[in-house]
């Protein structure tokens, strides 16, 4: 139940944002994040010069059903899953590296950002990523969670009437 | 399997609704998203057909508040509920923490809320997952139907061993929406507990 989808703690998650930063600033893309398939974020990073993002949620959600989606078409075709998985607007693109089973790196670029320097550069963070990850021995924290509080909370969200 | 961001200091969990086909799951989500004040809520995202049926997912990210410092956010998710999108349910599941069925009182629908829990039984096997280990509780959803079948009448087909928290529900009324949401809430939470 408390498994992470991705060994991301103290060292091992500062190591992983800045390459995520290295990735940005070198791609001249807008936004990195990594998230899981589930469709939460885990983390994020944006280059100092790009607009705010648009909601975080929606935006993992939409990528990690879409990438889903995209597996389970690959399947019915008899492969694998897709090698490429990049969208192109007329501003703005996004392209996906998997992160081993459970999370993707996802790239956010616009029409100032050459596609093919934002491939060269993701396919290489998520290497260096997956290898940062596998590498890492660090324990998750522990954490402790008690009813009462759980309950309480419960109560001032949704009233106390059940 | 919650996801636990340490650096965010954030608790994430999926609820899933499921049912069949025009049972009120994507009703559920539009009355929460108009209960719930700004702050406590994200963008809500359909994509429905042309006749605002459900075609892939509605999504809907709540923040709960705080436990121990972490942030507790539910993402709310529902399925397309007609039958041929069995490929589309499957992937939503994908992940699941909690689930809320929400079934129909019309009585031409009681096969097909049958039919439906048979799905959901199936679909989470794919993940070698079983209704006896998610935590879900049933939604008795349009009571205000004229002929509305007897409430117990439902859960004698869908829970005859009468183990899982039912609720009579009018969620176009608002009526037994937040209810559904908090008792699966409070087992996913208890189940979080249990093994921290």
């Amino acid at each position: 139940m408390l498994e992470p989808s991705l060994q991301l703690y103290g060292s091992t998650y500062d190591e992983v944002n800045s390459m995520l930063d290295e990735l940005i600033s070198k791609s001249h893309a807008r936004y990195a994040m990594i998230i899981d398939l589930k469709g939460f974020v885990l983390l994020h990073n944006k280059a100092l010069w790009a607009p705010k993002p648009p909601s975080l949620d929606s935006l993992a959600s939409l990528v990690a059903s879409n990438y889903s989606a995209n597996t389970a078409i690959a399947k019915l075709l008899g492969e694998d899953g897709f090698k490429e998985m990049v969208q192109q607007g007329e501003e703005i693109g996004t392209y996906l590296e998997e992160l081993g089973e459970h999370a993707i790196l996802v790239t956010i670029f616009d029409k100032s950002a050459a596609l093919g320097r934002v491939k060269l550069f993701t396919k290489k963070a998520a290497e260096d990523i997956r290898e940062v990850i596998d590498k890492s021995t660090e324990q998750a924290p522990q954490l402790t969670f008690d009813s009462g509080s759980t309950s309480a909370l419960l109560d001032s969200f949704f009233g106390d009437n059940e | 399997m919650s996801t636990i961001n340490f650096s965010a200091r954030e608790i994430n969990f999926k609820i899933v609704y499921y049912g069949p086909g025009l049972s009120g799951k994507t009703t559920n989500i539009k009355k929460i998203y108009e209960q719930v004040p700004g702050e406590a809520k994200g963008e809500m995202v359909s994509l429905a057909t042309e006749d605002e049926r459900t075609l892939f997912f509605d999504f809907l990210p709540l923040d709960l508040g705080s436990v121990n410092g972490f942030k507790t956010r539910f993402h709310l998710y529902t399925v397309p509920g007609q039958v041929f999108y069995n490929s589309s349910r499957k992937l939503i599941l994908r992940g699941v923490d909690g689930i809320v069925f929400v079934a129909d009182s019309d009585p031409s629908r009681l096969r097909a809320n049958a039919e439906s829990l048979r799905n959901l039984r199936e679909n989470l096997k794919e993940y070698n997952l079983s209704l006896d280990e998610i935590p879900y509780v049933i939604q008795l959803n349009k009571r205000d139907l004229p002929n509305a079948l007897p409430s117990e009448m439902v859960r004698q087909v869908l829970d005859p061993t009468g183990k899982v928290q039912t609720y009579d529900a009018i969620a176009s009324q608002f009526v037994g929406v937040f209810e559904p949401l908090k008792g699966v809430s409070k087992l996913v939470l208890e189940k979080l507990a249990q093994t921290t």
